[in-house]
């Protein structure tokens, strides 16, 4: 058998008394596929994204990349969030270069390449000595993006980053983020309780029970939308379809509370 | 389709009976959670502190009051410049802003560490938190015979006290503003391959630095109380001992002097860190 990229292995987390995924959780990821976790808010799918990070350990099973159990951070897992996602007292190139602070392996000068090489492909080249609260919040997130990338992240890990953006960003950085997985071969762990979100942006959709997580669907999307995804597919009946299917299972997900 | 004009038509409410909330003018200097032209303030402001200085001047003169309990804002002025040409006031004055600064330092210089610590490992918290806590609501002024039994009447003891006044204080400031500083840039630095003393270093002080110096220039005030405090006590220089030596005299205009040139410090002082502050950080 051939081992897979990143794989769980029968994790289950507690915090205190309060089980956040019980039933134990397995899949694997394959390398440089585009998975998101899709769940009711507070569902456990962030914390399970968290353990990839080794921000998270697990109460027992395993996590694997390429065969060897995570330990704790470093800058092969980077990680993007919604929101304090920059540096404040960084300008936009500072922010990508801390990306690399710590990285001994690199010289000077290919740190200062590699920054540059980032901020031009998110776009950002131009706006270099700008500080984030003088740019848009989709420019912060796509600061975050290309530290991440610039650190050398070979799986990043992804929780909620578009969250607070309004739907045009949104939308453009999603566009954005697709073309630059396929382009750079990422891994990426996504997560989201956006259905369209995931539907158009994952290779593969998990889609969560409400706590403790549960694994309700694990769905193939590129299988059924193809790996390209421009901006028109979501206009597209097969998106549209897709979109819904996977709606009406997150409504048996959150359960029949609301 | 029905043709508009053919509904019934539109009742306009007397605005004179209308229960609605007043709509006053917004351009009017009364209006209500109104703004004002920074040029306006300024003006203002100004004027009234003239104003309230011209009618004090002028109660003193036709002598509508003692002179002795409140002498005019120019006899004031006056004995100001005696003081600076015949008592040495701005030695008086220099002297006590070293000790200002001396003890602050001090104060500083110790908290910020253990106020740092006390937010980044919860043991240290839990141990210091109750002792400083209890202390810190110790009047400063009850601890001043403790302080003279222990220091004598030096200069140790009123750095004591001014240390005593602003430490734990501060400590508490800075454990706050370390608490304050969001969780996600620490884990930023973890997931880059920060370790401890690099994540706290480069990220959190960073992100921890403005409120910290906010904090500092607060704290900065309020060792002139304390330290006038302890130059009345035991002092044979510094502004307190001058305002407190002008009083056994009754020489109301000089007490009133030396209350001014600590204000004046004061606003100086702050305006100045402030102007620090906003060059520091530009980029909030």
């Amino acid at each position: 058998m051939i081992e897979p990229y990143l794989a769980f292995h029968g994790v289950t987390k507690r915090f205190g008394d309060l089980d956040v995924v019980a039933q134990p959780f397995s899949i694997s990821v394959a390398r440089n596929e585009f998975v998101v976790f899709l769940g009711p808010s507070g569902c456990g799918k962030t914390t399970l994204m968290r353990m990839i990070g080794g921000l998270e350990t697990p109460s027992s099973g395993a996590i694997c990349l390429e065969g060897l159990p995570v330990g704790g951070p470093d800058h092969r897992r980077g990680m993007v969030f919604q929101s304090y996602s920059s540096f404040p007292w960084l300008t936009v190139a500072e922010n990508v270069l801390f990306g690399m602070r710590y990285r001994k392996d690199l010289t000077e000068q290919q740190k200062l390449a590699r920054r540059d090489n980032y901020l031009e492909l998110v776009g950002l080249y131009d706006f270099s000595d700008a500080y984030p609260n003088k740019v848009s919040g989709g420019m912060r997130q796509r600061v975050a993006i290309a530290r991440t990338l610039a650190a050398g992240s070979d799986v990043m890990l992804m929780d909620e980053p578009f969250g607070a953006l309004d739907a045009q960003r949104r939308e453009r950085l999603q566009v954005e983020l697709r073309a630059i997985q396929r382009r750079d071969a990422k891994t990426i762990v996504f997560v989201t309780h956006d259905v369209e979100e995931a539907v158009f942006l994952a290779d593969r959709v998990i889609v969560f029970s409400k706590r403790p997580a549960r694994v309700m669907a694990d769905i193939d999307i590129t299988e059924r939308l193809g790996a390209e995804r421009p901006l028109e597919l979501r206009d597209s009946p097969e998106f549209f379809q897709l979109r819904n299917a996977v709606l009406r299972l997150l409504r048996e997900a959150a359960g029949d509370e609301e | 389709m029905t043709d508009i004009s053919e509904t019934a038509p539109v009742t306009v409410p007397d605005p004179r009976t209308a229960a609605t909330a007043p709509r006053p003018d917004p351009s009017s200097i009364w209006a209500f959670r109104g703004t004002l032209s920074r040029r306006a303030q300024i003006g203002i402001g100004v004027g009234t502190s003239v104003g309230l200085l011209l009618i004090w001047e002028a109660v003193a003169r036709i002598g509508l009051v003692n002179t002795t309990f409140l002498p005019s804002p120019s006899t004031v002025l006056s004995s100001m410049l005696m003081m600076v040409q015949k008592q040495n006031l701005l030695q008086h004055a220099g002297i006590s802003t070293l000790r200002v600064w001396v003890a602050f330092i001090l104060a500083a210089v110790m908290a910020i560490p253990i106020g740092i610590l006390m937010s980044s490992y919860r043991v240290v918290g839990a141990a210091l938190e109750p002792i400083i806590d209890f202390i810190r609501y110790l009047p400063v002024p009850a601890l001043v015979p403790l302080s003279i039994i222990w220091f004598g009447v030096g200069e140790s003891t009123k750095l004591y006290l001014l240390w005593l006044g602003t430490f734990f204080q501060l400590v508490l400031l800075v454990a706050d503003d370390m608490r304050r500083v969001p969780h996600e840039y620490i884990e930023i630095a973890h997931t880059l391959g920060a370790n401890t003393r690099q994540t706290l270093r480069d990220v959190a002080f960073r992100a921890m630095l403005p409120g910290l110096v906010d904090n500092l220039r607060i704290t900065l005030g309020w060792c002139w109380t304390y330290l006038i405090i302890a130059e009345i006590v035991a002092a044979d220089s510094g502004i307190g001992f001058v305002i407190w030596t002008a009083r056994r005299y009754m020489k109301t205009p000089e007490v009133m002097a030396g209350v001014v040139v600590i204000g004046v410090i004061g606003l100086v002082t702050d305006q100045l860190l402030r102007a620090l502050h906003r060059r520091a950080f530009r980029y909030l």
